[in-house]
């Protein structure tokens, strides 16, 4: 009897999270299979029955794979180590607040609520060419034509994505740090104050040293979302280049069904490459760490 | 993130059909042999799922009120506009068909072009049907081209006229005293006022067409297009295109660095005057516009002397419709020229008539001619005058994909 106990609570909370359990094996893992399979050219429906590396060799020749991977890399470091140092000096700053200060509180979450979409459509009002700030600026006659302004959607700089990633990005890596920091200033911070640290030291020496797993996973999170992510630069990114998650929708919605191995081997390398890039970002950090800090 | 869509779709697709034994399809072929009174009563009190495409508000406004309260009125039917574009509607069928699904969620389709001939070839359509519509019989020209034939690809009855349009060119008059009358007028006056034109990027529709508007001027028109595909000659052929616009290429808004994404985006730069012209493949559209004040009041369209592209766009049922009589009896009644008619008014939507003025009624025809079609439009005799057919479906991706390496990509990068 009291065995049998036992062995329900080890197989309970399986039995508990198999729905979702299920909905993951069979949608998440399915999927990633499904599109495996596709991108080694199996796909009936069409008549493609023969597993071949065909379609890996074709995208990885292409010129546009190394432009779109490039593209792809510069607007996700660019706007991860940006939100991540703002984020973190934020946190460090509402940590640092004698009183918990509500307004703040609230204003810096908004941005986690707003759709991506909302933040496109805003980004484009005020920084397009035609926009708010390019209206004002030449209202003020610093420039006399809207294309004086600089371009910053459409555009190879990429700057309004960024700014969309950073914008959104700086309050999730600000909510994720900003727990374990007021923890540490309260307690350690203050210790090393009595002990006569500078504000600048207790900052470098306590609390970063301290907080940086968490920053951590916070930026490798942000990191891996907007590689993968496709619904910014496909509204507002550039003709050429593209990156790769705009490359494979393209690829994939062509009325030519041939092309669709090659939508799959894309996501196939997103997906491999997102994996690689996230584990070098944590050894390289770690590294950083243990020999600045 | 689409991927996971289809994943998704994909896995459920598989779910349900192993759960559900196959349905009866014997039911639903009956359609093709019964009567069109036996369709009607069948389709009494369902609801038909339409499936179109969903970026132009008034073309959407227009099936939630007129077609939806007359569908209700006449056939107690209820129309349930989904919107969603071709190619996401195609990939979605394409996961039915790929687990053989029986009971789809789409009734009736608003599409033309490749993804019809993607559809065709993948066997995703069910009819023919288009024989049972009685208005099909009565006001369509079933010989004519453009209703035979879509984009090249033979219609088989497995599709019906929905409307038409035609390419034209929008200016403002007020800063284009005289707009570019064709390809190379076009490369003249671009380079005269640098800046202040571009298009979209393919594979946007509008700015695919365009791509292929110019195609026919400077490199090959449609007769150079035989069904099947020689890809070298093709390469050759297409040439003279990629030459006229990389050197349109550096004149363009943002010296041709950047192309906008879509017509919208286009139209917006318009509106803003940061570019004096746009176009649209609506040939009333632009009067539309005007209209509700997004566009200055001294646009004017216009097409080409040598002429411009025109298409039919079309009706199709899937092969795993749930509701087959109800989108045989929507689709007819999309048919009648009472639907036409208003249609064709610029205000509603302004699409150009699907089936044949010639075979209405006199009371129709003169229903037609009182309806105002804006300032900004040109009549239906000088674009019916200036039509050229599409080239066959399957050189289209070919040529989307052609120019982002060859011009969008361009030399250098």
């Amino acid at each position: 009897m009291r065995s049998l106990i036992l062995k329900k609570s080890t197989w309970l909370p399986y039995l508990m999270l198999s729905p979702v359990l299920f909905i993951l094996g069979a949608f998440f893992i399915g999927g990633i299979l499904l599109a495996f399979l596709q991108s080694l050219g199996y796909f009936p429906i069409i008549g493609l029955e023969k597993f071949t590396l065909i379609y890996y060799k074709e995208v990885i020749t292409s010129p546009d794979f190394m432009a779109a991977l490039g593209h792809s890399f510069y607007i996700c470091v660019v706007s991860t180590l940006i939100s991540t140092v703002i984020g973190v000096y934020l946190a460090y700053y509402i940590a640092g607040l004698s009183h918990k200060n509500k307004g703040i509180d609230f204003l810096y979450k908004i941005p986690i609520a707003v759709p991506h979409i909302v933040a496109a459509l805003m980004i484009v009002f005020m920084v397009s060419q035609g926009g708010i700030i390019a209206r004002l600026v030449m209202k003020m006659g610093f420039i006399s034509e809207p294309n004086q302004f600089p371009s910053l959607i459409y555009s190879k700089n990429a700057i309004g994505i960024i700014l969309i990633y950073i914008w959104k990005e700086v309050p999730f890596i600000t909510l994720m740090v900003y727990t374990v920091m007021a923890n540490i200033q309260k307690n350690l911070g203050e210790v090393a104050l009595t002990l006569g640290a500078s504000k600048r030291q207790v900052f470098y020496h306590v609390i970063l040293p301290l907080s940086t797993p968490a920053i951590m996973s916070a930026s490798v999170i942000v990191f891996a979302y907007s590689f993968g992510a496709f619904e910014i630069p496909y509204l507002l990114g550039a003709t050429y280049p593209r990156t790769l998650p705009v490359w494979a929708y393209l690829n994939y919605i062509s009325p030519d069904l041939t092309n669709r191995p090659i939508a799959m081997v894309i996501s196939m390398i997103i997906t491999v490459l997102a994996i690689i890039m996230v584990w070098l970002y944590t050894a390289s950090l770690k590294k950083l760490v243990r020999y600045k800090l | 993130m689409f991927k996971r869509y289809i994943c998704i779709i994909l896995a459920l697709a598989v779910l349900i059909s192993g759960c559900s034994t196959s349905a009866k399809p014997a039911e639903q072929q009956d359609l093709l042999t019964s009567d069109w009174e036996t369709i009607v009563s069948t389709a009494e009190g369902t609801t038909v799922n339409f499936y179109m495409w969903g970026g132009d508000e008034r073309i959407n406004k227009w099936v939630d009120t007129y077609v939806s309260s007359n569908m209700k009125e006449k056939y107690n039917i209820s129309v349930n506009r989904v919107p969603m574009d071709a190619a996401e509607f195609i990939n979605k069928l394409l996961g039915e068909r790929q687990v053989n699904r029986e009971n789809g969620s789409i009734d009736l389709l608003w599409i033309n072009g490749e993804n019809f001939k993607t559809a065709r070839e993948a066997d995703m359509l069910w009819g023919p049907f288009a024989e049972k519509l009685p208005n099909f019989n009565k006001y369509v020209e079933k010989e004519a081209p453009d209703v035979a034939f879509d984009f090249g690809y033979p219609v088989n009855g497995y599709e019906v006229p929905y409307g038409k349009a035609q390419f034209v060119f929008t200016y403002d008059s007020a800063k284009v005293a005289n707009p570019p009358k064709s390809a190379e007028e076009l490369l003249q006056w671009v380079k005269d006022n640098p800046g202040k034109f571009t298009y979209p990027q393919a594979p946007d529709f509008t700015g695919s067409v365009f791509i292929r508007q110019v195609m026919y001027e400077v490199a090959a028109g449609y007769e150079s297009f035989p069904e099947e595909i020689d890809e070298q000659r093709l390469e050759g052929q297409l040439e003279p295109l990629w030459e006229y616009l990389n050197e349109l290429k550096p004149y363009l808004w943002r010296k041709g660095e950047t192309y906008p994404p879509d017509l919208a985006v286009l139209d917006q730069l318009y509106a803003d005057g940061e570019i004096l012209m746009t176009m649209c493949y609506h040939p009333t559209r632009t009067a539309g516009l005007v209209e509700q004040g997004l566009f200055p009041k001294t646009s004017q369209t216009m097409v080409w002397e040598k002429g411009t592209i025109g298409n039919t766009h079309f009706l199709a049922i899937p092969f795993n419709a749930s509701n087959k009589a109800g989108a045989m009896v929507v689709a007819d009644f999309l048919e009648s020229p009472e639907a036409q008619i208003s249609k064709y008014d610029p205000l509603k939507w302004g699409d150009l008539l699907g089936i044949d003025i010639n075979k209405m009624e006199k009371e129709y025809q003169d229903q037609v001619a009182d309806i105002p079609l804006g300032e900004a439009s040109l009549p239906a005799s000088v674009l019916a005058a200036h039509r050229v057919p599409e080239i066959p479906a399957g050189y289209i991706p070919w040529i989307e994909e052609a120019w982002y390496k060859e011009v969008a990509r361009g030399v250098g990068n």
